[in-house]
């Protein structure tokens, strides 16, 4: 392949940059932790994190689309747990699960709304509803956590909703695929997602072709919220109790999932398969750490490291692929 | 030409926080008429049409569409409407291929179970067709992201998606700019077909003698207040400019 079709095809494909940082990834950490990374057990993990963080990440992922941010999604990811916890014990939880993406999706129109109506930059509203959130999930617990009974745990229902396995993967795996699918189709081929990727490029420019700007970043946290909440549920799912410090520091991960997997923090540029890849690097790189029997506590700083060298690098690389 | 005017601004003022960026402006413009609207920068042209096309409301005053009341403002309002326009600054989002940036805001649409679906061969087809009609090189495909585009490439696709979408008004504002000499007689003479198909071509630029050729009748803007209004037949590009030339001053000798 010449230089210049590579650095079309690159200019066209941001995934590939993260795709290839992936495959050297995994390759690194099966040969050099013998066998303790590369293990059916181990990657089920991995994969029931990515799923989670994937699905919260795919959410923040369209918002930055927009030319917003959510940084708030860890705070609604605990609410979302917390909520189908507390009604799965009450009512079917189909419908708590339901009623906690729900909760998701009005949290997600209270930071939109907040962000249209106040022309209050995104940053600085969803910090403060990250603390608001977190707050409110914390008075929620009250120190103590929600969990639901062990013999409720087994029905088909709790293992279609994240609390099982299929093919001895959780089934959590299951939705984000699903979330991947629905979300490329409604972003690339529906008028709604090319006018979100319009108001991301040039909010200006989409308004005066007629496209309403508040309204379509105000579904684009709808949509957030709700995939963070519905994450939430499923985790809590998974773990059977959830307490109020469930999803913190998620969202961070969350974006930079995002900025690694290739979306563009000012907006216009989405790649969601990108960003699960970005999720499954952090993930595996969290897991690799652990089996390693590296302190978590470099988890963090590694997370850091790698964002800023990742966005650096990816910014090099794209005026390289520019130049053609 | 219809007795009503098909656009009517009455005495609209429009402020930006202390800014008074149009002052008690009054025009009619009426349906099978090419009218120029010229002035210096920051005179209010581009102000003026941006309320026309909904991207501003007035802070006061009254704007009619054919005989009646606009009470929002909206570009999408103003679409629906049939009013077109090609913006100076706005209008392209970079990010975005030739195809989408086309129909944005208006995407043809295939349903599969209710769900609307982007028609992605009629964009690329009328899109291709129209964009190369208005110069663009047979390399540059429909598919290829505006923000590759050069000023000449960029004016070609705002200018065939005004007149591939035309209806009842076309508002043109500094069509001509990045533009080469044959490019721009084109423009012109596009212009002019567009006012003999019977819409109303609002045309603006900073050329006096160059809209004055085509112009049915020019309006000159001056520190956000309309100066003249005047029929070409009836006065020389000269005159004009010279109007232009004493503008402000004229405005402050009706201020005083």
């Amino acid at each position: 392949m010449s230089p210049t079709s590579f650095k079309r095809l690159f200019a066209r494909h941001g995934e590939i940059g993260i795709l290839a940082i992936a495959v050297v990834a995994i390759a690194f950490f099966s040969l050099s932790s013998g066998g303790r990374w590369a293990n059916s057990f181990n990657v089920g993990t991995i994969l029931q994190v990515t799923a989670t963080l994937g699905l919260m990440s795919l959410g923040v992922a369209l918002v930055m689309g927009t030319g917003e941010i959510d940084i708030s999604v860890g705070s609604t990811l605990g609410m979302g747990a917390l909520a189908y916890l507390w009604l799965s014990i009450r009512i079917d939880p189909v419908l708590a699960a339901l009623a906690a993406t729900v909760v998701g999706a009005a949290i997600g129109w209270f930071n939109g709304y907040l962000v249209t109506v106040t022309k209050t930059p995104s940053l600085i509203i969803t910090l403060g509803t990250l603390m608001i959130f977190r707050g409110i999930a914390i008075a929620l617990t009250d120190g103590f956590s929600f969990s639901m009974p062990y013999e409720q745990r087994d029905s088909v229902t709790y293992t279609i909703l994240g609390g099982g396995d299929l093919l001895g993967f959780s089934t959590a795996i299951v939705w984000l695929v699903l979330g991947v699918a629905v979300l490329s189709v409604v972003l690339y081929a529906t008028p709604f997602g090319n006018r979100l990727l319009a108001v991301g490029g040039s909010s200006d420019s989409a308004h005066s072709r007629g496209v309403h700007v508040g309204k379509t970043k105000i579904t684009a946290f709808i949509v957030c919220g709700a995939l963070a909440a519905f994450a939430g549920a499923l985790e809590a799912g998974k773990l059977g109790f959830a307490d109020g410090s469930m999803g913190r520091q998620m969202e961070l991960q969350a974006i930079a999932s995002c900025v690694l997997g290739g979306c563009l923090l000012s907006g216009g540029r989405v790649s969601l398969i990108g960003t699960i890849l970005g999720t499954f690097l952090l993930s595996s790189i969290q897991s690799y750490l652990v089996v390693m029997a590296v302190k978590p506590q470099w988890f963090i700083l590694l997370l850091g490291l790698i964002v800023v060298f990742a966005s650096y690098g990816d910014q090099r690389f794209r005026t390289w692929a520019a130049k053609v | 030409m219809s007795n009503h005017p098909l656009i009517q601004v009455k005495n609209i003022d429009l402020h930006f926080g202390s800014f008074h960026a149009l002052k008690n402006v009054s025009v009619d413009f009426h349906a099978g008429e090419l009218v120029g609207l010229v002035g210096d920068n920051g005179a209010g042209k581009t102000t003026l049409i941006r309320v026309l096309c909904g991207i501003h409301t007035p802070s006061a005053g009254e704007v009619y569409f054919d005989g009646q009341r606009v009470t929002q403002f909206h570009p999408s309002l103003a679409i629906n409407q049939g009013i077109e326009t090609i913006q100076q600054s706005v209008g392209l989002c970079d990010n975005l291929s030739i195809a989408r940036n086309f129909y944005l805001g208006r995407e043809p649409v295939k349903r599969i179970m209710g769900i609307p679906f982007l028609d992605f061969k009629t964009m690329r087809k009328t899109s291709t067709e129209v964009i190369r009609e208005f110069g663009l090189r047979d390399n540059v495909s429909t598919d290829d992201e505006v923000g590759r585009l050069s000023g000449g490439e960029r004016q070609s696709v705002k200018i065939g998606r005004a007149v591939e979408f035309k209806n009842r008004v076309v508002i043109m504002d500094e069509p001509t700019n990045h533009l080469s000499v044959r490019e721009r007689e084109h423009v012109n003479e596009l212009a002019v077909q567009l006012k003999q198909q019977g819409l109303l071509v609002i045309y603006i630029t900073h050329d006096i003698f160059q809209v004055h050729k085509l112009a049915d009748r020019i309006v000159i803007m001056e520190n956000g207040e309309k100066v003249e209004d005047a029929k070409t037949s009836e006065m020389t590009a000269d005159a004009l400019e010279e109007v232009i030339r004493q503008g402000g001053r004229q405005v402050e000798k009706r201020a005083a």
